[in-house]
């Protein structure tokens, strides 16, 4: 009964320790990640650019593609909590 | 993949040197605090005295580096919370873009704290690090870099987003030691001061790393061609 307990007992730590990180196979893939940028940023420069021509990306067309993107102002630390002037 | 480091940092002397054609004041200059918000004497005199090398640098990271988006009025030399004196660390804040990913999302957030700064963070600390005229200014105590970033899952219908951010600071000393491989990464972590935030919530001491991320040396937009003048 006790060696069941404590069996149980060490099934439980180790779901919850699992459950509470990322897998290595995650976390791998986050670090072999070869591009973050937004997924709707590289449509916008295809519709960009025309069929048969060479294509090309300006930084422009990043900054377009940025504020067309933009999902509203995000909340973030202020300037003021981290410096003083 | 040293080499390749170094490589890149040789290309931004090459350009910063080169005296790069000035590209469209607005997204560059902007980036610069401006000289008035500035409140001590010193602060105003590194500003000014370095005010062609942040230009240029700006001018650099807006062009070669245009998947981050450095924050307005944030390069010059900023004064840390915690500094008892006026302490001045050559600064930079990045808002990096970057898609709603479940891998990310599923990582622990101190471990998104040390991935996004050893990923991003750190590289800009290098890339500043080889602006030799600042770095050589006695009343420059260091180096800061916030990096910032879309919390994951944050991104709900009807609810604002929200950021999470990690401001580093490092010491002069500490910084080139790292940089020229005198101390360990490990070694760099215990020596670092950091504040991390969650949103505008304060998370107080995180358990942060460093380590050696090489995703800022090789990747490259594809068919993206720098403002003209530019060379990355």
């Amino acid at each position: 009964m006790r060696c069941r307990l404590i069996g149980s007992a060490l099934v439980f730590s180790i779901a919850m320790i699992v459950s509470g990180c990322a897998s290595s196979e995650e976390w791998a893939e986050w670090r072999s990640h070869s591009s973050h940028f937004a997924s709707g940023q590289h449509a916008t420069f295809s519709l960009r650019n025309r069929e048969g021509s060479a294509p090309r990306v300006a930084r422009s067309d990043i900054d377009v593609a940025r504020s067309e993107n933009w999902w509203g102002k995000a909340i973030t630390v202020s300037p003021d909590q981290i410096f003083q002037n | 993949m040293v080499t390749r480091r170094w490589a890149a940092a040789g290309l931004l002397v090459i350009a910063l040197g080169a005296g790069v054609a000035p590209a469209p004041a607005g997204p560059v200059e902007d980036k610069l605090i401006p000289l008035e918000r500035y409140a001590t004497p010193k602060a105003r005199a590194l500003a000014s005295a370095h005010r062609l090398q942040l230009l240029k640098y700006s001018e650099y990271v807006y062009g070669c580096l245009p998947w981050l988006d450095v924050q307005k009025q944030s390069i010059g030399f900023q004064r840390p919370k915690f500094a008892e004196g006026d302490d001045r660390y050559f600064s930079t804040w990045i808002v990096v873009d970057q898609k709603d990913d479940p891998q990310f999302a599923a990582i622990p957030q101190p471990r998104r704290m040390s991935a996004m700064f050893s990923r991003f963070g750190m590289d800009l600390l290098r890339r500043m690090a080889t602006l030799h005229e600042v770095v050589a200014d006695a009343n420059v105590e260091g180096f800061s870099v916030v990096t910032s970033w879309l919390k994951p899952g944050s991104l709900a219908p009807g609810a604002q987003p929200v950021n999470e951010s990690i401001a580093v600071f490092m010491d002069k000393k500490t910084a080139l030691d790292y940089l020229e491989r005198r101390i360990t990464a490990a070694e760099l972590t215990t020596k670092v001061r950091s504040l991390a935030f969650d949103g505008q919530k304060d998370l107080g001491v995180i358990p942060l790393e460093i380590w050696d991320d090489f995703f800022m040396a090789t990747f490259k937009v594809p068919n993206y061609e720098p403002p003209p003048g530019v060379t990355c």
